[in-house]
């Protein structure tokens, strides 16, 4: 059974979302709660002499901000159950604290796959994160499995 | 940190030993706006509604704990995590060991990267989590 969806989808780009300050101490809660403790990422002074010239944000946080409404406004729920299935990113540029990052993001492919559990549809998104300097800081590609 | 010269195919990151308690699940997705989307990442009784064995641990964070390997390796050094593929395979659960792995597939001299596979184990050596990380060594 072929999956229902209007093509048109493919390709449409979402509105930009509302930019998300980035605050020091996000970033820091963040830390704590992956258990992180690379100076550069973690320690003002010592972050100083590294590669960034302050304290950045560990990579993966860019993984944090998401679509929101625009996510639901624009994506047809297929199924019941949504689960996030893979990520595939390619980080550009460290985000820092006082970054305001907005997503601008569109529907990539839509395509249903039967597995031992059943069938499954996957919807993939692309966002491109930007900072206030409209400086490019990642590209995601986010995978999400529903069940049907 | 090693430098592109000194690394090798085969190669291994790790691996890194850790046990995730449910608070420390909870603070993620608290941390990050998860707990109201969705209470698999915060409460047993919700997620076993869900027809999951019990609380689990959301993707990001898995991706996360897999960045954090590499950025581990990486230190203080200017090399750069460039790329970070990531497939959850089956749910991590939170109050058990899981076991994080990196091993180098490949080494590219032109443009001075490394390619590692990167993945999480259960205690039975089940692999939950699988991804691919590229890392550039700037000059």
């Amino acid at each position: 059974m072929a999956v229902n969806y209007d093509p048109a989808l493919i390709n449409k780009v979402f509105e930009v979302t509302e930019p998300v300050d980035v605050k020091a101490e996000k970033i820091q809660r963040y830390c704590a709660a992956l258990g992180e403790t690379n100076p550069i990422y973690t320690d003002e002074e010592a972050a100083k002499e590294g590669p960034y010239g302050g304290i950045v944000a560990p990579p993966s946080f860019a993984v944090t901000f998401r679509n929101g409404r625009h996510f639901f406004e624009n994506v047809p729920r297929f199924g019941r159950r949504g689960f996030d299935a893979g990520k595939d990113v390619e980080f550009v540029a460290p985000i820092r604290p006082g970054d305001k990052v907005t997503l601008t993001s569109h529907v990539k492919e839509i395509f249903e796959k039967t597995g031992r559990t059943g069938t499954m549809v996957f919807v993939v998104i692309r966002s491109t994160l930007k900072n206030q300097k409209d400086e490019v800081l990642a590209h995601i590609d986010h995978r999400f499995m529903n069940r049907t | 940190m090693s430098s592109f010269e000194e690394i090798n195919i085969g190669d291994t990151l790790g691996p890194l030993e850790l046990f995730v308690s449910k608070d420390q699940c909870r603070l993620y997705a608290k941390t990050m706006g998860m707990g109201d989307i969705a209470g698999r990442f915060t409460d047993d009784e919700a997620a076993k509604k869900e027809g999951l064995p019990g609380m689990i641990l959301p993707g990001n964070m898995s991706l996360g704990l897999l960045s954090k390997l590499v950025t581990d390796w990486i230190g203080s050094s200017n090399a750069w995590l460039s790329r970070m593929s990531t497939t959850y395979r089956v749910p991590v659960q939170p109050d058990h060991t899981i076991t994080i792995h990196g091993f180098i597939t490949n080494k590219n001299p032109a443009d001075r990267t490394a390619e590692i596979d990167v993945w999480i184990e259960n205690e039975e050596a089940e692999r939950l989590v699988t991804g691919t990380a590229t890392v550039e060594f700037r000059k």
